[in-house]
Formats: C-alpha cells, structure tokens, sequence
C-alpha cells in the first residue's frame, strides 16, 4: 500500500504542478471589499421590515444599515430597489458537507473478535472539521438558496463525532470556519456487529456509563493535580480527556433521536447525566412530546425528510396509512413545537442536498408553519443555538456580512437569489451563467478516456446523467475519485471532485463542452490555475 | 409520644375534610357488567355482575343494582375470568430484545425501550391479555432488567408500567448462553459449557461482592477523615453501572427469572442462590421441572413453563404434556407463558391443555395464567382474580375460556375498556365501506398506472 502511494506522488505531484503553474485565477482579495446595497427590502428576524434602506458592507461585516445610511464613496453600488436583503439563512445540523474516508472493513474481525471502538460507534474525536468538504460548486448549490452557514456534524453511531459551524464563504474551511468542536453527537444506533453495545437498552446503559467515567476521570484528575500526594493520578486516557467539556456541560451534546421516544430517552438522560443538551428530532415526531419538552426548557432542531419512524403505530398499520402520516402528520412537528413555545431550529439531517432540505422546510410551512417562524428557525434559532447570535443572523452593523438579496420570496420554491455575500465576500448570481439551467441537449452517460496532456495522463471517466444532474467517478493511476457534484446544461458539463491524497486535499472543477462522442474543456484547481483537457467516449 | 399522637389526629382530620370536600366533585366513573358466568378463580364461580368503580372491582353478586350515572353492559350470559397475565414476552420493547454484546449486561434495562405503539400489545388484549412481563432474551447468564407492564393501549410508556411490581431480572442457562444454538462465524464466546454458565455468574456475584466492599471501605474512610486536619479524603471507587446492577442482585432488589431446561442445571442454580442468599423467584421454560418438584417446591421457586411445546432443540427433548399439571399438583407454583407475540392471544387454549393432557381441574387450568403468574410477578395483591378492591382488569369469552371455540369478547385494564370486539368489527366494516366509496369516486386527477 505505501508503496502504491509512493508511486503515485510524482504523478499527483506532476498534476498539480501542472494546474499550479498554468496560470492564476485572480485573488479575491484584489476585488472591491465594500459594497452598498441601495434602496433594498430589508427583512430581519423579529423586528418590522424596513421597505427602503441601504445597506453598506465593508472588510466582511456589515458597516451601516438603514434608510439614513450614505453611500460611501469606495463602495460598489448595487441597485436593491427589486430586490429583498435577509440574513443568509443556516443549516442548524447536517452532514452533506462532510466528506469521511470510506474504509473496507476487515472481515477477519469477525474471527479474531477484535473489534475497535469505532465498530462499536464510538468516535468521539472524531471532528467534522477535518473531513468537511468545501467545493466552490458546493458553496454555489447553497448560496443559490440563500444559506450562507452551515454547522456540520458526524451522524453516525453512538458517540458520533464533534460538530464544526462554518461561513459559507470560502472553500479554504480554515477561513470559512466560524466555531470548531462544536457539540458532540449522539445517537442511539447500535453496533451491527456481535460487540457492545449490540442493542438499544445497551446503547442507554452504555451512555450512562460513558458519561460516568469521564465525569470520575476529570474528577481523579483534578484530585491528583490539587493533592499530589494521597491519591493515584489517573491513566491518561485520551477518549475520556475529548469528553470532559461535554460531560461537564461546558459544551452543548445533541441527542440524534429517530423517534418519539429516542426524545423522551434523550430529556431523560439529559437531566440524570446533566448535560447541556439539544434534541435533533429526525421523524417530526417531537410534537409527541410537546409537554415534556416544555418542562425541560429543551432546545430542538428539527429534521425535515419526515419520515414515519418503524416504532410508530403510524407505520404498522400498511404504506397507504404510513404514507399519509408522512404527508400529513410529520409535516406538522415543527408548527407545533412554534405554537408550544419551543425553540426550534432547521436541521438538513436525513436531507440528501440543500435543495431537499428547504422543501422540507416549505412542507413544514405547507403544515401550517408561519414564515416569520420559518425564518427565525433558519437564523436566528440556529445561530442562538450554536453562541453566535451577537455576530449572525440579523442586519445590524458590526455583525458578519453573511446576507442574501433576492427577487421576491426568499422562501419561494425557486427563490431568485441575485446576490450573496458570505464574511462580505460577493458571489454573484444576477447575470445568468452562458447555458445555466438549459435543458441538457446531450446524455454523456458512460464511460469516457479523459486525456490531460500537460500532465502527459490518460484516465478513465465513468458517468451517470440524469437530467440535468451529473455523477460519476475518475479513475487516476492514484486512485478512484467520486464527483462530489456535477451539472448538465445544454452542451455544457460542470463536474467537482476532492482529491485527498498523502495528507493534501485538492479540490478539481471540471467544465467541457460536448460535440458527440467528444468533449473539451478545462480543469481548475482549487483557486490555483487551469489546465486544458480533451475526452472520447469509449464504445460499448 | 404525645405529640406523635395529636399529629396523627390532626392528619385524620385533615384528611376527614379533604374527604368531605372531594364529596362535591364528580364521582368515580362507575361500571356495571351484567349477567355473565363469573369466574373470579380464587373462589366459586357464580352467575352475576361486576360493579366496577374507578379501576377498582368494587363488588361481585347476583342481582347488583345501577345507581345512576352507572354505565351498565349487558354480557347476556357471557363467561367473565381475570385478565390473562403474561408472565414471559418480549414485546412492546425497541431494538434488539438481547444485549448480545457481553457475557453479563445486568445494566441494560427493559425500561428504557419501551415502545407503547407496538401493535402486539392491541393483539394480546384481543386474547383478553390485560397484564405482561416483558424482558431481556436468553443470550446472557444474566441479561437485563425486565418490566411489568398493564397493556393500557394508547397509553405512554410511563403509564402502562404496572406500579408496585417488583423490578425483575433475566438469568439464563444452556444453550442459549452458551451460544451453541447460532453458528455464525466469529469467534466462540465463553461459555461454551453448562459448567461455564454457572461459573460466569458465580465469577460476577465474587466482582460484585469486591465491589461493594469497596464502597464500605470508601464510606469508613471517608469517616474516619471527617474532623481530621489535613487528611486527604480517599478517591471513591468508580461507578460501575453492571456490578450495581449485580450487587443490587445481593442486596434482593431484583427477582430473579432465570431461563432454563434441564432439570441438574436448575437444581445447581437453586444451590448457588441459596449459596449466595438470593432469593430465586421462577425458572423460565423449566421444560424438566416436574423431574425435581420437592426441589422445586421447598426452595418456594415457580415455573412459567409452555403447555405442549417442546423438542424445539435437545435440552427441550425430556418433556410432555403432563409437565405443567405434574408441577402444579405437586405444590409447585405454575405459570403459562406465551415467549411470544402470537401464542400470547390464545394463553387459554394452552390452559385448556393442562385439563385435557394433565387433568387439572378448570379452576386450576384458570389459576395458571391468572393468578399464578401475578404471584409469580409479584402483582397478586392489584390482580389476578375477580376480588372486590382488587383492579379491574377482566376478560370477557363467548363461552367457557377454555372451551375450544370460545373467543375472546372484551378486554377491561384498570376499569377501562381497551378491546371490544363488537365495536372494533362494527369500526373495521364502516371503515371498509369508507375505502370503497372512495375508491369508487371519480377520480379527479392523479391517474397513474
């Protein structure tokens, strides 16, 4: 294996020295950093719009915003008088950003019996920040829909990892980061292997025991370091040592809950281990626990794929009752929880894309959800949630630029977003993009020989279209790289792709045009440079 | 002494005048049945009615009057017995019923996967099934926590635990612990002998004694600390979760019900509770119990066992039909379980079967999956038989329940009904003859193949 990985250094290293060296994008730094936003709508979570103001961003925050406000004489003007200026909404909880190693499990485990932590669901340490993934067309595909933040957690397993919150902004994570190691996870899914804890009851007793010894372990520590004498100084254990803020309720841990009483379990738990907890329902069924959630003062984040969970009487009486709860009972979780007084925020958990996770959002309102409510849910909630509520979610000067203009309705089905800004960075969507949104006049689904000749390589290009949406993979002599996101417009194709590879992490954007059995384009790497590319589609 | 006296005068009258108060309001909810062949199983059957008030059974006789505001059902003869316990499922529980992970998971707690959707627990109350144990599988020498559940459907988990019952917990023998019923790969786990069964649990009583010495050390450590100057106050032993669980064991918190088949592996568990002072509350199956009834009998421990269900694996070979009824007339206290969601509905035909193979009286036939199993949970004083004070918890048949075509008709928990088969066959039609209009109305859009 390391040999492998020898080996394909100097092709990778000849790769990116290629892109490197063929030529500079343009820094964004050298752009206009002040803008003002004239004559525009402004809508804020829980205050009056304001029908006419102007809004001045400067060095990524917001400088003034009002209908008072002058236009600074460095600033680039933008024409708002159509337009309607919101905080950029967030995603409270979700893990599309995320993108973990795949690992083939060793089946000799099963012999050996030698199972690792990480089987049993325990990872802890491991931390969303590391394998967040932040393509431009990722960042495009969320920004279109006026999500500017998104906080980012491992789903799954018990212990299943440390959130990480970022800006929207920026595909360097080390600059779009707003907070690392947020929250942790928990969830209450068993290992599938014959080791503890295999079941559900063991999952709760393995909870209670976790959160024990850490809480003994910060306990023995702190003795020892007090004493030094009297007493046996702990084990190092490095588990224990990344769970002591969350045992000791310094950090918040949300409660992953599939079902009405995963809930109940989660406010339980909560209370005996006294932990600083939020509850992420993923069914829609926290309008269940209405009272109980009430009692607790528990915050909540609200899934949106609405799901019958199997426990449900809902879903043991046939799929045509199944599918009319999903339609018309799960939907209303999130109106109901506003109506109880709950605090609740959107979470894309169990949402594919952005764009899925705001129709899940719009079948929260269809079920009687107001949108001021939805709003708030997609910004202020969110951000109150996770301690930034002094720098997000509202348009008030000294808070971070993240806001979103936009055409009508900003929770419109296809909301026309015009212009974004993410930590005062401009991304412009107000001219349309040659061939966006054509109806793809080709089908390059298959298997093509992708030839970069700077590079002197020849690789292989498996793709899939459906409609306008492409996947697929590349096969390099240094391994098979899955598109983390494709498009497919008239005779235009647009695909992305990661490269992790001996510890660096190379973001590729693919454009070509299409004519027959051939295409031609250029590849980008990151903000590095360009380089030219021609592929065949290989018959059969 | 005084004082404590004029105290309790005080409370009396305290507790006169709430009386007086709660007078005005409105009155327990007050139910008549009529007319059924009573069968309260701890006494003489009779024809009659049942005056229930609240989720009590408030009196028994013939010829009960109405006051008014009583809601009266007229049973025209039907027969009238306790609501069937359950004394050994598995249902009404999320996730796996087996912690398979360890080899002893006295920690993990049926409590906390209590699922009150499951649809098995509406089908036990169409079997007249009003209360259940639900608990941890056979895959441990000692498994978890089981429950006592009122099967109120429709009802939170939190109110359908039966409120009194003792807390429970799952041993195991056999084959079951030692894994040989699943050949998987991977790699054998210990035991693999019934020898090793036993030891394992011997092993965690030994742990679980260390450990609460060590919490005595703690404690008199700490002691002697107090008033001391510069006395470093000693660490407390970590909290272990299992052997709490295990130690509580000791202490006689829990019951213990312990799967097991043959009849040497029962009598050397018998010797190691008495060994180590824990009371054994019933052996689970205990398929060759009637080859050790004096055993069995003096050491005062039950059996929840089947009817005719055996040779479904070797250490089930030495039964028969006859077991439960040898057990029961030999002064063993007998109970029949279901293990399962499906034979849960028809416990009374595996009663009918000790009359038919053992010759048990009907009474006795009755008492095996009533009043039985309520002292086998701990529960006789709320349930079991038709007693006024105890609940109302009543199972109404079409003819005698073990009669081979009796169905079950009603189902009463605390007072309530919670089946009703007239009712559910008249909802079910009208909610068909719904379906069928609607399927028969012009179809407005929507017309996909």
């Amino acid at each position: 294996m390391a040999k492998r990985i020898l080996s394909a250094g100097p092709v990778l290293l000849c790769l990116v020295f290629v892109l490197t060296a063929a030529g500079s994008l343009g820094s964004d730094e050298a752009l206009h950093r002040v803008w003002a936003v004239k004559d525009c709508r402004i809508v804020s979570p829980g205050r009056p719009d304001v029908a006419k103001a102007t809004v001045v961003i400067r060095d990524g925050l917001i400088e003034a915003a009002g209908p008072a406000v002058t236009v600074p004489a460095d600033a680039e003007v933008i024409d708002g008088s159509k337009l309607t200026l919101h905080p950029g909404f967030i995603d409270g909880l979700g893990q599309s950003l995320l993108k973990l190693p795949e690992e083939k499990f060793d089946q000799m485990k099963f012999y050996t019996g030698e199972f690792t932590d990480k089987d049993r669901g325990l990872t802890p340490e491991l931390r969303a920040f590391d394998y967040v993934a932040l393509g431009k067309a990722t960042l495009e595909k969320y920004h279109k829909l006026g999500l500017t933040a998104a906080h980012v957690l491992p789903q799954k397993g018990i212990l299943t990892g440390q959130g990480a919150f970022f800006s929207l902004s920026s595909d360097d994570k080390n600059k779009a980061l707003l907070v690392k190691d947020t929250w942790l996870g928990l969830g209450f899914s068993p290992s599938t292997f014959s080791v503890y804890p295999s079941s559900l009851m063991g999952v709760v007793a393995l909870m209670r025991q976790e959160f024990n010894d850490v809480t003994y372990f910060a306990m023995q520590r702190n003795r020892w370091r007090k004493e030094l004498r009297g007493i046996a100084r702990p084990v190092h254990n490095a588990l224990y040592e990344s769970l002591i803020d969350y045992a000791s309720g310094e950090k918040p841990v949300v409660f992953l809950c599939g079902n009405q009483y995963d809930i109940r379990r989660s406010l339980e738990l909560g209370a005996e281990l006294k932990l600083n907890y939020l509850i992420c329902d993923l069914s829609g069924e926290a309008q269940l626990v209405l009272p109980e959630l009430k009692q607790a003062k528990a915050r909540v984040l609200c899934a949106v794929s609405f799901k019958a969970p199997a426990t449900s009487i809902r879903s043991q009486l046939g799929k045509a009752e199944k599918e009319k709860a999903e339609k018309e009972f799960y939907p209303k979780s999130p109106a109901r929880l506003a109506e109880a007084g709950i605090p609740f925020a959107f979470s894309s958990l169990g949402t594919d894309d952005p764009k899925s996770f705001l129709d899940g959002v719009q079948k929260a309102i269809d079920a009687g959800l107001s949108r001021s409510k939805a709003i708030e849910a997609l910004t202020v909630t969110p951000a109150t949630f996770l301690g930034l509520d002094k720098a997000l979610a509202t348009v008030d000067p000294g808070k971070v630029a993240n806001l979103v203009l936009v055409e009508g309705d900003p929770l419109a089905k296809e909301p026309k977003v015009k212009y974004v800004f993410a930590d005062g960075q401009q991304f412009d969507f107000s001219k349309p993009k040659i061939a966006e949104g054509e109806k793809p006049t080709v089908n390059v689904s298959g298997r093509w020989e992708l030839n970069l000749p700077e590079a002197g390589l020849k690789m292989t290009l498996d793709l899939t279209q459906e409609e306008a949406n492409l996947s697929g993979k590349l096969t390099t002599p240094f391994g098979v790289f899955d598109f983390t996101g494709g498009t497919v417009s008239g005779n235009q194709l647009y695909f992305e792709m990661n490269l992790s590879l001996g510890g660096q992490d190379i973001d590729l954007y693919f454009s070509a045009t299409v004519t027959g059995d051939s295409m031609a384009g250029s590849v980008v790497q990151g903000t590095q440079g360009s380089s030219e590319f021609t592929a065949k589609r290989i018959p059969g | 002494m005084r004082r404590h006296t004029i105290g309790i005068i005080i409370l009396a009258g305290l507790f006169l005048t709430a009386g007086l108060l709660q007078a005005g309001a409105p009155t327990e909810k007050r139910l008549l049945l009529k007319n059924g062949h009573i069968l309260p199983v701890t006494g003489p059957g009779f024809d009659g009615d049942i005056l229930i008030v609240g989720t009590k059974i408030a009196k028994l006789g013939p010829g009960l009057a109405a006051e008014p505001g009583t809601e009266v059902i007229d049973l025209k003869g039907q027969w009238v017995m306790p609501g069937i316990i359950d004394s050994h499922s598995h249902i009404a529980l999320e996730g796996s019923v087996n912690e398979m992970g360890d080899l002893i998971t006295a920690e993990v707690d049926c409590l906390d996967i209590l699922n009150p959707e499951d649809i098995n627990i509406y089908y036990a109350l169409t079997g007249g099934v009003t209360t259940i144990h639900t608990m941890h599988g056979s895959a441990n020498p000692i498994g978890g926590k089981g429950i006592v559940l009122k099967l109120k459907w429709g009802a939170s988990a939190a109110d359908m635990v039966f409120a009194g019952a003792p807390r429970t917990i799952k041993w195991a023998l056999g084959e079951n612990p030692k894994q040989s019923n699943s050949y998987g790969i991977g790699k054998p786990r210990y035991p693999r002998s019934r020898m090793g069964v036993e030891a394992s649990i011997r092993v965690e009583f030994e742990a679980a004694k260390d450990y609460m010495k060590a919490w005595q050390t703690y404690d008199q450590k700490v002691k002697a600390a107090q008033g001391k100057k510069d006395a470093v106050l000693p660490l407390p032993p970590r909290k272990d979760y299992r052997l709490e669980a295990i130690a509580d064991i000791l202490r006689g918190k829990y019951w213990i019900r312990c799967h097991a088949y043959q009849a040497e592996e029962m009598e050397a568990i018998i010797r190691l509770c008495k060994e180590y002072g824990v009371k054994l509350a019933c052996f689970e199956h205990g398929l060759e119990g009637y080859r050790i009834t004096n055993e069995l009998a003096a050491n005062h421990v039950a059996v929840s066992t089947f009817a005719d269900f055996w040779a479904y694996k070797w250490e089930a070979y030495n039964t028969m039909p006859q077991s439960a009824a040898l057990m029961a007339r030999r002064g063993v206290l007998v109970g029949l379980n279901s293990d399962d969601a499906e034979r849960m509905r028809r416990l009374f035909f595996d009663a009918a079967k000790t009359v038919r193979f053992g010759g048990l009286t009907e009474t006795e036939a009755l008492k095996t999956i009533t009043i039985n199993p309520a002292i086998i949970l701990g529960v006789d004083r709320w349930t079991g038989s038709l007693e006024a004070g105890k609940d109302a918890d009543i199972a109404v048949f079409s003819r005698h329940p073990l009669d081979p075509y009796t169905v079950c008709q009603m189902t009463i928990v605390d007072g309530k009904v919670y089946f009703d088969r007239a009712k559910y066959l008249d909802e079910r039609a009208k909610a068909e003859e719904a379906k069928k209009k609607s399927a028969e109305a012009p179809k407005l859009k929507d017309k996909k193949d």
